[in-house]
């Protein structure tokens, strides 16, 4: 008896615990899209699943796909997959059940999102990728918004051979191999280098690739290790930019932070402010609040009955000091 | 019967958590639902003779999807039938029923009414006819009328949520009986991926790839569950022989199995597999149940059956509750520390198929974080960390609690940050009752029944 008792006290206890927090948790949203609105009032719901929202790149995404879709109309749902192909595989799962009325995604694995852009496609419901495209037979997407890596990567290029000059030198790649967008980004680095070699009296000599992971930590280790191997190193092209400043870290820990340069990708706010600081030496950076704009801009499209280009890509443009100084974001 | 009911309460008292999350947002994702199909379709059919009369012109748009199709024929059999014209009939996308507005206009014609689904209706194609096709002579829209229903509700959602949640509760299986047994195993995680990888490369590497056969996937399946299950033999082993402890070796454990993944998969995930091969995650069997929360309901009955009706339960719950207790009085403690691990990895190798199988691929990075969801389930479920207590069906009440929690704010649009945060006080929650019930707290002054 007294057993019961105490379980009807703790049950709530944890029924109000439980209540209150789901309240507060549904009021955030609620603010900017009440829940009971129903699909008459709005032109419909954007379901959003991005890799991950650690990475501050991906967090503007979604944040200006959401202003950007309020502004027409949308409501959006923006979660994040954690790069876990099955819990994302879940959350569209819940976007088709919700019966939204576009999903747009960075796939988190290309070939394993297969079957459930699938279940997208059969739901009827259009399905758009941002930044990380999914170029699999068999699905069927309304249209792709990405960065122009390969142009990026070529810019990347003229930033190294204008940040070794005359001298040239020994380079270090730092990559993330298991990317699509950074295998484009060292392919259009290596093309305009080995272009530039081709004419230049001192070369530019690619001496290693590492795998970086897309992270300070592992870059750090990365560009240690690449100094241990190549003591005359000249310059690193890491292929974003928490690789770029765990290498800065390295080579600051082995003060050859003046022997060596970097060039950076994304141009995330941590590294616009190193390239202000000189710690970087330029960064091919990319818009994701255009890409936002956009995705949505295409959502309208598609609904409109318009045509839409399989693939939209946003060029990159390069960021040195100079344009670092000038930007009222960075103080 | 008073007696019964509050048994059940303090052995399941997370049943009444779990139908108050569900009674929550199904209050929560309340919301119009946009019916479709032949009933849709005879409503819609008979405003359009009331608002037209007669012989009205009509144009009908459903998005290219099974039921909106049927709507769209079954609207089409109806309007002909009564009289009225058709000038045509878009199964697809904004695009099409663009296409046919065009095609109308082309022909000179005007339009009384459109009549689609109201996911069709709702395109932007149709926001300003007036504007875009004045020729039509600004038709109307006409679409079927929305009934309220919970979203969390629909038995397409509640699927969805034993689907999602069918991996993570089989391995939690096997993480009751290693907890209750008072150990903990950390390499469910990695074991998910290797299996699924192995699978995958089992199939593309020996089976023939695409064109395997039935039989060479079973194989292929089977071989890498048996893998796993040597993996946690080899836990078992380390545990029981060498007493190192359970945390230890499982850390370990976890680092290989990652590690063998992505070597196996060298990074890339493996998907050289046939269309069948999704049976056993995506397939459906008996009354539309999905195969894979088929199989976690058989697993659960037969895993309580064993933890409740059979010696090797008895003994596991005995080696749980007290080691020393248990070796004097006979139990052969080794062999069922050593049953618990491998069943614990074989059944985690049995989750990175039915993975491999949902995803329709195989990759290494599956499974990450994975063995946290477990423990969680199986701790949420009443099962004491300390071991020698816990019940199979308060695992599966645990899981389930997860997923409920994980679908629900995903359909009221709560943002992933507040959703982990949300989790984690559920999680706490969920055990501070437990504990609250069994009366252990303020420093572990035991009032309660024990």
């Amino acid at each position: 008896m007294k057993n019961t008792l105490w379980f009807l006290l703790a049950s709530t206890l944890l029924c109000s615990l439980g209540c209150g927090k789901a309240d507060e948790a549904v009021k955030p949203s609620g603010s900017q899209s009440p829940v009971a609105t129903s699909a008459t009032t709005t032109k419909g719901t954007i379901g959003v699943s991005l890799l991950t929202l650690d990475n501050p790149f991906f967090k503007v995404i979604g944040d200006s796909i959401t202003s950007e879709g309020k502004k027409l109309g949308y409501e959006t749902i923006v979660v994040s997959a954690d790069k876990d192909v099955a819990k994302q595989s879940n959350q569209i799962k819940d976007f088709i059940v919700k019966k939204v009325s576009a999903i747009v995604l960075s796939p988190c694995d290309s070939k394993s999102i297969i079957p459930v852009i699938q279940e997208a496609n059969a739901a009827g419901i259009p399905v758009f990728t941002v930044d990380i495209p999914c170029n699999e037979p068999g699905v069927k997407i309304a249209t792709q918004v990405a960065t122009d890596n390969y142009g990026g990567g070529k810019e990347a290029g003229h930033a190294m051979i204008e940040a070794l000059g005359e001298a040239g030198g020994k380079v270090a790649i730092l990559h993330f191999k298991q990317a699509e967008s950074c295998l484009l980004r060292v392919k259009g680095f290596r093309e305009v280098i080995d272009e530039h070699n081709k004419s230049a009296a001192s070369k530019i000599e690619l001496v290693t690739e590492l795998e970086s992971g897309g992270a300070k930590d592992m870059g750090y280790k990365a560009a240690e290790d690449s100094l241990q191997a190549h003591a005359d190193l000249r310059g690193i092209f890491a292929i974003n930019d928490p690789a770029a400043l765990g290498a800065r870290a390295a080579l600051e820990k082995a003060g050859k932070a003046d022997q060596v340069l970097i060039v950076g990708f994304d141009g995330q706010p941590e590294g616009k402010q190193a390239i202000k600081e000189g710690k970087i030496y330029a960064d091919p950076i990319q818009f994701p609040d255009k890409m936002g704009v956009e995705i949505v801009a295409a959502i309208v499209k598609h609904s409109k009955g318009e045509e839409l280009p399989p693939q939209m890509l946003i060029p990159t443009s390069l960021y040195r000091k100079a344009d670092a100084e000038a930007d009222p974001e960075l103080k | 019967m008073t007696r019964t009911l509050s048994r059940l309460l303090t052995d399941y008292g997370m049943i009444f958590v779990l139908a108050l999350l569900c009674a929550f947002f199904s209050v929560a994702t309340y919301s119009e639902q946009s019916p479709t199909g032949e009933v849709a379709a005879r409503q819609v059919a008979a405003e359009i003779e009331v608002k037209f009369g007669k012989t009205p012109r009509v144009l009908i748009v459903a998005r290219d999807q099974a039921d909106e199709a049927l709507f769209a024929s079954k609207l089409e059999a109806a309007l002909s039938a009564s009289g009225a014209k058709v000038l045509g009939v878009v199964k697809g996308e904004p695009k099409d029923a663009r296409a046919a507005l065009l095609k109308i206009v082309a022909e000179s014609k005007s339009l009384d009414a459109i009549a689609g689904t109201r996911a069709a209706a709702a395109w932007l194609v149709f926001a300003d006819l007036k504007a875009d096709f004045p020729m039509l002579l600004d038709p109307q829209l006409v679409q079927p009328r929305t009934e309220k229903w919970p979203n969390f509700l629909k038995s397409e959602n509640l699927v969805n949520i034993a689907n999602q949640i069918a991996v993570i509760a089989i391995i939690a299986i096997g993480m009751t009986m290693v907890i209750i047994t008072g150990g903990i195993d950390l390499s469910v995680g990695s074991l998910i991926a290797l299996s699924a990888v192995l699978a995958a490369r089992f199939i593309r590497d020996y089976a023939g790839a695409e064109q395997s056969s039935v039989f060479g996937m079973t194989l292929a399946g089977i071989a890498a569950v048996l893998i796993c299950a040597l993996i946690g033999a080899f836990s078992g082993g380390m545990i029981t022989v060498f007493g190192i402890p359970p945390f230890i070796v499982t850390l370990a454990m976890m680092l290989v199995g990652s590690g063998l993944a992505y070597l196996l998969a060298a990074g890339q995930s493996i998907y050289q597999l046939p269309d069948s091969f999704v049976w056993l995650g995506r397939g459906e069997g008996l009354w539309k149940i999905p195969n894979a929360v088929l199989l976690m309901l058989i697993l659960y009955g037969a895993a309580h059956v064993l933890m409740s009706r059979m010696r090797l339960g008895r003994h596991l719950y005995a080696v749980g509750g007290n080691r020393e207790a248990a070796r004097l009085s006979g139990v052969p403690v080794w062999r069922v520390l050593m049953f618990a691990y491998i069943a614990s990895a074989l059944l985690a190798g049995l989750g990175g198929v039915i993975m491999a199988s949902q995803l329709k691929s195989g990759s290494a990075t599956y499974g990450n974080m994975y063995e946290l969801y477990v423990i969680a389930a199986v701790v949420v479920g009443g099962t004491s960390l300390s071991g020698g207590e816990g019940k199979m069906f308060g695992t599966l009440i645990g899981a389930f609690t997860i997923a409920v929690i994980q679908n629900g704010m995903n359909l009221t649009n709560v943002e992933s940050y507040t959703q982990k945060v949300v989790l984690g006080g559920v999680i706490l929650g969920a055990v501070l009752l437990d504990k609250i019930r069994h009366g252990q707290w303020l420093g572990g002054v035991s009032n309660g029944p024990r």
